[in-house]
């Protein structure tokens, strides 16, 4: 037997410095998770709450998940009898409200110990797909047309109106509150005042198309994010499908300013990517981050004045949802696979 | 350079000249081809969800179950039955069908997973064998029937007929294509040509065939002076593909869809003597956003089937008439990572009713997740010996081909008899 | 051309016309032979203008004009023979019969490497030059794509890929009457005479041709590699042994490659660039053989293909069904048509004249009361369905097309003919690739009924059929020329009495276009009797 030679100690491989990133305050080029947060069912959706204590997931067992992002502590929250994508807070984010595959909306206490429903609506005839709170109200959009409008602090209904002849897919209130938005299946956004009446309306056709093979609709806005400012809002899901029943088709963000009822830009990956984008969200520094599953997983950072992105990473596997903390500085990812994983950006 | 298998393809051994051959020197014989049920008027709707429709988001849900996706079971008509909630119109007529929820076809591929289910048999080098439409056509239909014995309305298609879809039965029994609903081509006659003078010019051609034909008749003339009257049935009858005819209430109750247009045309069809309609609905290959996809086509499924079971039954044709809703294979009960099902042919469901079914009947059963048939496990051979049960046929009659015995349905597999009335 | 002189010797039905034609006399030699009830049994001749309509729809593709029809009826002499020779040498024999060989051996298939309109021109020639059929056959197999001038006939193999099992299984359905389809994988279950290695011996001529896309050319044509065995297994064999077999037709030897250096193997060698040429090539002994050794099979099929065209089935039936289990309805004949086949050389024109020579081809297509089957034993003539090419091509002569284009030159009123005749023949068609047969369907009624095409058949146009019948001087001659026009027969007392009555009911050119329309959608129009 010969003795190896001892091998001379590696030079640790000088890690090639991240590009610099345009942005200030924010490192974009690199990305690591400072979390894996795992649960057993393929995830559906991610929000942080305002108060940047928590993480709440949606799963395929029809469940929530709250993860305590000091300590990863997972507390189940079982309530709903379909899945959740929908999600919004109260401006503290003393409250949690779910919306349900299962037509209803359920408001939780986020901070107690072991968080049960302590009010429930019957809200929609099929599933909900979106919510938004503002000044105590709760709005929710759903795959019966309708907009509902409702007393946050006691679910109780105020206004509802069929809003579209398909399925809601995004609901919003304008930054300034002052307005309410809504986007469906077939890419078109309308502007409301606050009692229903309609005020513009207009569609984004890169977000939508009618594949005559298979006689389907497919697109819609599967998720959107304002301008700091406000006038913008980027619209997120898929383009030039070719087949929609394999999910043939790239993930595309359109930015629309939706007070002119037009569209501003399309954000597009330079390189082509097979999927839908699930996730958008603009910082307050001035990027745009979108994150698609489909033939795997990417994420992207655009400057909203560019039609190509700074940065893409290629995630670990098909990102289904996407969620950026308040304050701006962290990204989460909810995975197909189970996982949801937290980015920190600023650095 | 690969090899092509002339052994795999369709054409293999049994020519459709060598049959017809064998069809003119009368090598074709046996009751099979007498029409005992010519009279009673029975007749068959077969809906077909092309692509692979879901078992879990149809009859066989499995909510809360990893495979179970977003969508509950919601009670049906008949006690302790659930289906979808994709089905609530559905769910109000189970009382009138029969789920069969053991269904193992092993055969994931479209092609032959349609092949499979609309002639009960699997592909064999050595024969063809005709469709269902094609053998209710040849042994159900009355010879006299106004219309062709096998349609097929659909969305797109060619509008033209496909004899081998009847293979052996010989091209009178092929499809006939209803593409989009609209009746065949050229069935308008010329703007110049009133009914009268078409019913005088017919009259003529019939008077010179009868003097030709006197001294020479073959089954190759009648066969042609035959089309002549069909065709003349056809025209005579194309008000039937007028479904805005229809009053508004029940066409919008069956839907202002191509699929709700499609089956209102079926029914009509029906009603006018047609002993075999299939309707396809398209498309359900859902790889992609299964949930979503299903939503839409249930959507449109859901109230127009169930409204064309109710008209049927308040028209009192539903007891005659089998009403079958197949599709060539059902779906993975994985959900996959775009939110998509795949093909899964070893555990799915199908629905039938009326004609000689049991209404409110389940036969079949499979595991929590619905991965495998764990009760009642049948194929299409069960199901077409089943189908000629129904309609009072016997499934072990054989047709004979060159002298060689073909079992009109596959001899390997005896109908369900739970489902029979 | 027969020499061969054959004395007078047999007795003629009474009204046939006698012939010396070597061929007509050993067809009908063998028919009335084979039967001892012959005299008492057969038909006799059917009438002249019966006679004209089968001939010139065979020969020609098409129904005589009512001038061709009214100049037979008054000609003298041996006028059936002066017919058959006037038919041969027409300028749309060789036009229609171009058609016949392509729906034979092409059935219908679309044009995929090589433009039809080369291969039609290329059968055209071949026609007109009188080229042997047993030539004409070896020269397709042969052919590469290579030289435009010869581009044409290289069709058959372009247009199939060079797809080495589907050439396999139409050459020895076509050419040799043997569809061994089923004797790919295994001797076939049913059929003694198709073993699995005549598939294979016949594949071994082909499997090293491929379609190669030429580069410089910029077409696909066919390149062959100097190296390449076929082997097989049965999949009924438990054991799973590996044969080998080298080129050979079936029942004759195997055909061993020549030992040859490595260094000597090509011509050109294969490459992404070059089209690969041996200088041993297993491909053009095909064509060889097929003359040598396979002269009696082509010769059969040949004979087999030609009694079917105008008789209306083969003497073997199926046509690709050539094999001793299945034998021909009369042996005698099958075997007589044959060695006419090979005396005459594969002379295409002389098997034709020599079958519609033939007694058994005059023949009434009505039989004799109580003489059952009489069509299968040839006394009587069978009644048989124009094909899409004589059914779409007779509609627009019969309504005038001709006339109307009276001073045409032939081959432009071909070409008129035939973009006229297109839509008919499409619909009448069966679906490519596969041989003709008669599928009456409800379309094709409709189409008939209602398409817009078949009414301006009906309407008058100078020259055509109904302008002549507007410009008739009485009801009598509305329907002569009706009559002739349609059917090629003048019509009865019954029949002119109805004309006459239809002529009363409507305005005139209403009632003509009913009249035409009523004969041209009859079973009389639509068959051959």
């Amino acid at each position: 037997m010969t003795q190896e030679k001892p091998k001379p100690p590696e030079k640790p491989k000088a890690e090639a410095p991240p590009p610099p990133s345009p942005i200030a305050g924010f490192q974009l080029g690199a990305l690591k998770p400072s979390a894996e947060l795992k649960h057993g069912s393929p995830l559906v959706a991610c929000r942080f709450d305002p108060s940047g204590k928590w993480i709440i997931t949606a799963s395929q067992d029809n469940a929530l998940q709250r993860w305590s992002l000091a300590d990863s502590k997972k507390t189940d929250m079982a309530g709903h009898s379909s899945w959740v994508r929908a999600m919004a807070f109260s401006t503290g984010g003393e409250t949690l409200y779910s919306g349900g595959y299962d037509g209803t909306i359920i408001a939780w206490p986020l901070d107690a110990g072991q968080p049960e429903p302590i009010r429930q609506a019957r809200a929609h005839d099929g599933w909900i797909r979106s919510m938004a709170f503002h000044g105590g109200k709760l709005l929710s959009g759903g795959n019966d047309g309708k907009v509902c409008l409702r007393n946050a602090a006691t679910l109780a209904e105020e206004r509802q109106w069929l809003a579209h002849d398909c399925h809601v897919y995004q609901v919003a209130f304008s930054p300034d509150g002052g307005k309410i938005l809504s986007a469906d299946h077939k890419g078109r956004v309308k502007v409301w005042e606050p009692d229903g009446k309609l005020v513009r309306e207009f569609p984004i056709p890169g977000l939508h198309k009618y594949d005559t093979s298979f006689r389907a609709d497919i697109g819609g806005v599967r998720s959107w994010s304002f301008s700091p400012d406000g006038p913008l809002v980027a619209c997120a899901g898929i383009t030039n499908v070719s087949n929609a029943f394999a999910g043939v088709g790239n993930p595309l963000i359109v930015i629309a300013d939706w007070n002119a009822g037009k569209v501003v830009r399309e954000l597009k990956p330079k390189e082509a990517f097979q999927g839908t984008m699930w996730g958008v969200a603009w910082n307050k520094a001035g990027f745009i981050t979108g994150a698609a599953g489909g033939n795997g997983g990417m994420l992207w950072f655009w400057k909203p004045d560019q039609a190509n992105e700074m940065f893409a990473h290629k995630l670990p596997e098909n990102a289904r949802d996407m969620s950026q903390s308040a304050d701006g500085g962290k990204i989460a990812v909810a995975y197909q696979g189970g996982t949801v994983r937290v980015y920190p950006l600023a650095g | 350079m690969g090899v092509v298998r002339l052994c795999g393809s369709p054409e293999h051994a049994m020519s459709r000249r060598a049959v017809l051959g064998a069809l003119g020197a009368g090598a074709f014989t046996g009751g099979a081809l007498a029409n005992p049920l010519a009279m009673q008027n029975k007749r068959v709707l077969m809906i077909f969800l092309a692509g692979g429709v879901s078992q879990l988001e149809t009859w066989d849900p499995k909510p809360g179950a990893p495979t179970g996706g977003p969508f509950r079971a919601i009670p049906t008509s008949v006690p302790g039955t659930h289906v979808c909630e994709l089905l609530p119109c559905t769910a109000g007529q189970i009382h009138r069908l029969a789920l069969v929820r053991g269904i193992n076809t092993a055969e994931d591929d479209h092609g032959k997973g349609s092949y499979i289910m609309h002639t009960g048999r699997r592909q064999e080098p050595s024969v063809n064998y005709p469709h269902l439409g094609s053998l209710v056509a040849k042994m159900v239909a009355a010879p006299e029937n106004p219309l062709p014995g096998y349609l097929h309305v659909e969305p797109g298609g060619s509008g033209g007929s496909s004899s081998a879809d009847a293979a052996f039965l010989g091209p009178k029994f092929g499809s006939v294509s209803i593409s989009d609903g609209k009746p065949p081509a050229n069935i308008d006659l010329p703007g110049t040509l009133t009914s009268g003078r078409d019913d005088m010019r017919h009259a003529m051609r019939r008077k010179a065939d009868s003097r030709f034909l006197a001294s020479r008749n073959t089954a190759e003339t009648e066969a042609y002076t035959q089309t002549h009257e069909q065709a003349r049935q056809m025209i005579a009858k194309k008000k039937l593909f007028d479904t805005a005819n229809e009053p508004g209430k029940l066409g919008d109750s069956y839907g202002r869809h191509d699929f709700g247009r499609h089956c209102l045309l079926a029914r009509r069809l029906l009603e006018g003597g047609a002993p075999f309609v299939k309707v396809t609905h398209t498309n359900y290959d859902t790889h992609h956003e299964n949930f979503d996809f299903h939503i839409e086509r249930m959507g449109e499924f859901d109230r127009t089937f169930a409204t064309l079971i109710e008209d049927l039954h308040q028209r009192g044709m539903l007891s005659s008439t089998l009403v079958l809703v197949v599709s060539e294979f059902g779906r993975t009960p994985n959900i996959n990572r775009n939110y998509g099902r795949d093909h899964w042919s070893k555990a799915w469901s199908i629905a039938l009713g009326g004609q000689g079914v049991v209404g409110g009947a389940v036969v079949g059963k499979t595991n929590a997740t619905g991965t495998a048939v764990v009760d009642r496990q049948v194929n299409a051979g069960h199901l077409f010996a089943t189908y000629f049960r129904a309609l009072g046929l016997d499934p072990a009659k054989k047709h004979y081909i060159d002298q060689r015995p073909i079992p009109m349905t596959d001899p390997a597999g005896s109908a369900i008899g739970e489902i029979l009335a | 051309m027969i020499t061969m002189m054959a004395p007078l010797i047999m007795a003629l039905a009474p009204g046939m016309e006698p012939t010396r034609d070597p061929v007509a006399r050993a067809i009908d030699k063998a028919i009335s032979g084979a039967n001892p009830a012959f005299a008492r049994e057969a038909s006799g001749p059917c009438d002249d203008l019966a006679f004209l309509r089968r001939v010139s729809l065979d020969l020609i593709g098409r129904t005589p004009t009512v001038a061709e029809a009214r100049a037979f009826a008054s000609a003298g002499g041996a006028k059936r023979a002066d017919a058959v020779e006037r038919l041969l040498s027409h300028p749309d024999f060789n036009w229609y019969w171009a058609q016949v060989l392509d729906t034979w051996w092409m059935e219908r298939r679309p044009s995929k490497n090589v433009e039809t309109s080369l291969w039609m021109a290329y059968l055209r020639e071949s026609l007109e030059a009188s080229k042997p059929v047993d030539i004409l056959i070896s020269e397709i197999v042969s052919a590469d794509g290579v030289d435009p001038a010869q581009r044409g006939r290289a069709r058959f193999l372009l247009d199939r890929e060079m797809e080495p099992v589907l050439v396999t299984r139409d050459i020895s359905r076509l050419f040799l009457g043997a569809n061994l389809q089923c004797a790919q994988c295994h001797d076939h279950p049913r059929i003694e005479g198709y073993k699995q290695e005549h598939f294979h011996g016949l594949m071994a001529y082909l499997n090293r041709a491929y379609l190669f896309d030429d580069p410089k050319l910029k077409k696909k044509v066919i390149g062959e590699k100097a190296d390449g065995d076929v082997t097989f297994q049965s999949v009924f064999d438990p054991k799973k042994v590996t044969k080998k077999r080298a080129p050979g037709l079936p029942g004759a030897s195997e055909r061993a490659d020549p030992m040859v250096s490595k260094e000597q193997l090509y011509v050109s060698a294969p490459s992404k660039e070059v089209r690969g040429v041996p200088k041993y090539s297993r491909r053009l002994l095909l064509g060889e053989d097929l003359k040598g050794a396979g002269r009696e099979a082509l010769a059969r099929n040949m004979a087999n293909r030609l009694w079917a065209q105008l008789t209306g089935k083969g003497l073997i039936h199926p046509l690709d069904q050539i094999h001793p289990h299945n034998p021909a309805s009369c042996e005698t004949l099958m075997e007589s048509l044959t060695s006419s086949v090979i005396s005459a050389k594969f002379d295409l024109k002389a098997m034709l004249r020599g079958i519609a020579l033939s007694e058994a081809y005059q023949r009434s297509s009505v039989g004799k009361p109580g003489i059952k089957g009489a069509e299968e034993r040839f006394l009587a003539a069978r009644l048989r369905p124009l094909s899409p090419e004589q059914m779409g091509y007779s509609m627009l002569v019969a309504t005038g097309f001709d006339d109307a284009e009276a001073g045409a030159a032939p081959k432009a009123l071909q070409a008129k003919r035939e973009g006229a005749g297109k839509m008919f023949i499409s619909a009448l068609a069966p679906p490519a690739g596969n041989p003709d047969m008669f599928e009456p369907r409800l379309e094709q009624s409709l189409l008939m009924s209602n398409h817009p095409q078949v009414q301006s058949l009906l309407a008058s146009r100078k020259g055509n059929l109904a302008f002549r019948l507007a410009a008739a001087k009485d009801a009598e001659a509305v329907a002569e020329e009706l009559y002739l026009a349609m059917f090629c027969r003048l019509p009865d007392a019954d029949e002119k009495a109805d004309v006459a009555k239809a002529l009363q009911g409507a305005d005139k050119p209403t009632a003509i276009a009913d009249l035409i329309w009523a004969l041209i959608s009859s079973a009389e129009f639509r068959f051959i009797s």
